[in-house]
């Protein structure tokens, strides 16, 4: 085993030593123009791709040159279990990408935290192994791809997507990675064998199979959809593309500006001064608010979603934030030479948590800038050289954003809105306290807008929570408006129900195809995850019959109610009902006519009569109701 | 495990690929010792049936038993009993010759370096020569001395003389004869090159269409098929009523009948036609083989 593994690292020695110098170079060229441990997440990414497809290709084809029958069998006949052969030959893979992949990385971070003044911490030095990981992960995958029952080949692909997936971050991404090539590895064994079209029998290496194979055949499927969307689109009735958004629908609500989406707020209100808001709404300045964080940033994250680094361009100054210290360390712009610390006020104490530069609010001295760090928004000073806290949520609640509103200062919570008086934004020594707190109408994460005027008494809030309305785990679109008063009242003066865009049947494609599967899938995903409340959803109930749906088919008597848009379904099901549907004229208008047309029987024109969009219906009269939202058709075949 | 009387053991052996059956009812029993050639036409079904006998794809129905396991349940111990040579003499490219030997010296218990050295003496085979700077012969060769060396008990040759020139060729059938450790195993040899089988084969075995068409003795089968030349005047008489006819050619006015188990009754039967003259010969192993392997061979219905 051992004389194999050497053999392996000697066949690709050469090829691997290229890939690590040229690997090297680029590291070293890029660390010279940025600073690579402060790069946005988009860049780790580009990063963890062209690993993952170094790994791929790598098992691709050290083990292709092998799975030639006689090549396999002079490989595998001799007195050496298989499973000891494949530990040889992936053992010198993961080697080889050590050299190739890991080491560079290692080589950079050590330079880096030798040679440099920047940042270099815990996290940094577990980038190497993360990267390393995703490597040898594709490389399993990319060799049970060469080796597998030819069916089933490609499962073995669809795990490495738990890792864009996942939103596991520091430790507990590094343990997703380490299972998920734990399982790749046991793939490889369980198919590394004489006999490569046996399909394995021991019932732990079935599951081990089935699940991936499963998932596949999910994944597949998700494809498939995305492929007929792009089809959609192109054919150019997609809701996102069309010309007009669809009436009285989430996207139109997202497309209107402040003004408009308050209006129609109010539109919907049966407050006895609506009529008056409205009056007042159109002629009012509308302000937005919206945050600047949309993700909880947990302490040791390896990568960040934006450079953690504020300049000081009075002092010429870079401050960097070490999750390791909980401070910001600085170093100078002009010869790199480093700085110092800073913590929190005078004494440099450490942040709570991770903190995010957060641009300036107007009013504050120039070369200041705001830091959020948790549920606290800082302020840097730049004449003091000092971090001051200027306002801290309740209870610990992650604090979204900061920006002006009017005169005051409006601050984004994930549970609340909070309005501070301006007048006290500039003095850096006071810590401001809310002068209104208005809870948030709906979950964060289904939140897609905040709108509001002032009123003489206080504001009129508009929160539009359509963020998520082709999502199953998001809230159906809706809209509320607040009146809040001076005295911190609030009262709800209209909730708008927003018709969604698109059908259940799209919009829960991802649930209704494998219920299971989409479990695991939330559960991969979320599990090892930090609880993110920037994420935070309000599901909507799946829809499993809708009472919409006539409880007796609408074109002959027999009962249960048939699937319209299916004709075959249909007429087996009346066949087995022991009716016959062809005898009915409302049936036979409803064949010629085609499926989900117009002219449909009594109970369906009257639903869509009742419908908010008559007019579009009428326009396109054999149009498939796949996109029309609420549809009984759809949602029957959501419920079969 | 208790000694089988036989190397190679299959029962009503089948395999199917797609539509065609590689291997269709095979009944081979192999007896330990000697050396046995296995030959066939292409596509009669040797290639599958060593695949099948080590482990590498599974029947279709029927068993198969090599050094009395079951082919699918043979152990790296039961590997290590078994010497492969194939005809692609598949060997890392890369590797130095000495790091092969090493690998193999220290993976196989019973290592004969002397076996070795006696088979790779036949060639010019420097150690610190990579494999893919040899030459074909030379890659035969070592793999022939790798094999040997391990001391098999069965030692399955897979068309090993494939592309060979004349000399390589000879110098590996040298190896194989006088090699002691040769001596010690039973060899199964696979080849469709009939005069090294006549020179080195003790046992033939022929497959055609996946089954078992003969075994015996090289000479045996030689004696049963002869060659008859036979003037006669006219058409003579129709393939199809002469009895045991393998081929049939007509060179310069004389009718030439190959046949199978016929004796001196087949020249009365020539007679009988009009014949006004005839010769019985005997035959090479070649044409015995060619001629018993070309009378089922697959011909366009127009032919």
């Amino acid at each position: 085993m051992w004389d194999l593994f050497k053999a392996e690292l000697l066949r690709l020695r050469l090829w691997t030593a290229a890939y690590a110098l040229a690997h090297l170079g680029v590291l070293v060229f890029l660390a010279r123009l940025v600073d690579l441990a402060q790069q946005p997440l988009l860049v780790y990414r580009v990063f963890g791709c062209v690993y993952a497809l170094s790994g791929l290709l790598l098992g691709l084809y050290q083990i292709a040159t092998y799975r030639r029958p006689a090549t396999w069998l002079q490989l595998l006949h001799r007195p050496l279990a298989p499973w000891r052969i494949a530990l040889a030959l992936h053992g010198a893979g993961a080697v080889l990408l050590l050299a190739g992949i890991g080491l560079p990385l290692l080589l950079t971070a050590a330079g880096q935290a030798l040679l440099t003044a920047r940042v270099v911490d815990v996290r940094h030095w577990l980038l190497p192994v993360a990267a390393w990981l995703i490597a040898c992960g594709l490389y399993l995958a990319g060799s049970y791809a060469v080796l597998g029952l030819r069916r089933a080949a490609l499962a073995a692909l669809v795990l490495p997507l738990i890792w864009l997936t996942g939103q596991a971050s520091g430790a507990a991404a590094i343990a997703m990675q380490v299972l998920v090539v734990a399982w790749l590895a046991a793939l490889v064994l369980i198919v590394f064998k004489p006999d490569l079209e046996a399909p394995p029998r021991r019932p732990l290496a079935v599951a081990a199979l089935a699940l991936p194979l499963q998932l596949g055949v999910y994944v597949a499927f998700l494809v498939l959809c995305f492929a007929l969307e792009m089809l959609w689109i192109v054919q150019g009735s997609h809701p996102l593309n069309a010309v007009t958004a669809p009436a009285g629908g989430a996207i139109e609500t997202d497309r209107m500006d402040g003004r408009q989406r308050l209006l129609a707020g109010l539109a919907a209100s049966d407050d006895p001064q609506a009529a008056l808001w409205r009056e007042q709404v159109a002629l009012a300045d509308v302000l937005s608010v919206g945050g600047q964080i949309d993700r909880v940033l947990p302490r040791q994250a390896l990568t960040n979603r934006a450079p953690m680094e504020l300049d000081d361009a009075e002092r010429r100054v870079r401050w960097v934030f070490s999750h390791d210290r909980m401070r910001l360390e600085g170093y100078r712009l002009t010869d790199g030479s480093r700085v110092g610390e800073l913590g929190v006020g005078g004494d440099a104490a450490p942040f709570a948590a991770p903190a995010l530069p957060a641009g300036t609010l107007p009013g504050l001295p120039r070369g200041d800038a705001l830091l959020i760090a948790g549920d606290t928004l800082y302020q840097y000073g730049s004449e003091t050289g000092r971090v001051s806290p200027r306002l801290r949520l309740d209870a610990g609640e992650p604090l979204a954003g900061v920006q002006p509103l009017g005169d005051a200062v409006a601050a984004l919570g994930t549970q609340h809105l909070y309005v501070y008086d301006g007048r006290d934004a500039a003095d850096a020594t006071i810590v401001l306290t809310p002068r209104l707190r208005i809870a948030l109408p709906g979950a964060y994460g289904d939140l897609a807008a905040i709108d509001l005027v002032e009123r003489v008494d206080g504001y009129l809030v508009s929160f539009a929570f359509t963020a998520q309305q082709s999502r199953p785990h998001g809230a159906l679109p809706y809209q509320v408006v607040l009146a809040v008063d001076d005295g911190g009242r609030v009262r709800t003066v209209a909730r708008r129900t927003i018709a969604p865009d698109f059908p259940a049947l799209y919009r829960y494609r991802s649930w209704w195809f494998s219920p299971a599967l989409y479990a695991l899938r939330t559960a991969a995903a979320e599990r090892p995850a930090v609880p993110d409340p920037f994420q935070a959803t309000e599901a909507a109930p799946i829809p499993r019959r809708s009472s919409r749906w006539p409880s007796r088919c609408p074109c002959c008597p027999c009962s249960p109610a048939p699937c319209c848009c299916a004709i075959v379904p249909c007429r087996r099901r009346h066949a087995s009902a022991g009716c016959s549907p062809a005898r009915s004229s409302a049936f036979r208008r409803w064949s010629r006519s085609g499926c989900c047309t117009g002219r449909t029987s009594g109970p369906t024109r009257q639903r869509r009569r009742m419908s908010r969009r008559p007019d579009r219906s009428r326009a396109s009269p054999r149009r498939c109701d796949l996109a029309r939202p609420s549809s009984p058709e759809v949602s029957c075949m959501v419920s079969v | 495990m208790s000694e089988s009387e036989y190397v190679i053991e299959t029962t009503a052996l089948r395999k199917r690929y797609g539509r065609k059956w590689a291997l269709d009812g095979l009944d081979l029993a192999i007896p330990r010792g000697r050396i046995h050639a296995i030959v066939g036409a292409n596509g009669a079904g040797k290639s599958t049936l060593f695949r099948v006998l080590l482990g590498f794809t599974p029947p279709t129905a029927g068993s198969a038993c090599i050094l009395g396991r079951d082919s699918r349940c043979l152990t790296p111990a039961d590997r290590g009993r078994i010497g492969f040579v194939n005809e692609e003499h598949t060997l890392p490219a890369w590797v130095r010759v000495e790091a092969v030997v090493r690998m193999q010296r220290r993976l196989y218990a019973r290592w004969n370096e002397g076996a070795f050295a006696e088979v790779i003496g036949h060639y010019h085979v420097l150690p610190e020569q990579r494999v893919g700077q040899l030459s074909r012969g030379e890659r035969a060769g070592l793999n022939l001395a790798l094999a040997l060396a391990q001391s098999p008990e069965l030692l399955v040759l897979d068309e090993p003389t494939l592309g060979l020139d004349v000399v390589a060729k000879r110098a590996f059938l040298e190896s194989l004869m006088y090699s002691s450790a040769a001596a010690r195993c039973t060899v199964i040899y696979c080849s469709h090159q009939m005069e090294e089988i006549e020179r080195v084969a003790d046992n033939l075995v022929i497959l055609e269409h996946g089954r078992l068409a003969h075994m015996s003795a090289p000479e045996d089968f030689c004696a049963r098929v002869t060659h008859w030349v036979a003037d006669v005047p006219f058409k003579g008489p129709q393939p199809a009523g002469v009895p045991g006819l393998l081929q049939l050619q007509r060179l310069d006015g004389l009718h030439h009948y190959l046949v199978l188990d016929q004796d001196e009754t087949f020249g009365d039967f020539l007679r009988g036609c009009g014949a006004r003259s005839v010769q019985c010969m005997p035959v090479s192993l070649d044409r015995a083989v060619n001629g018993f392997l070309a009378k089922n061979h697959a011909a366009p219905a127009a032919a």
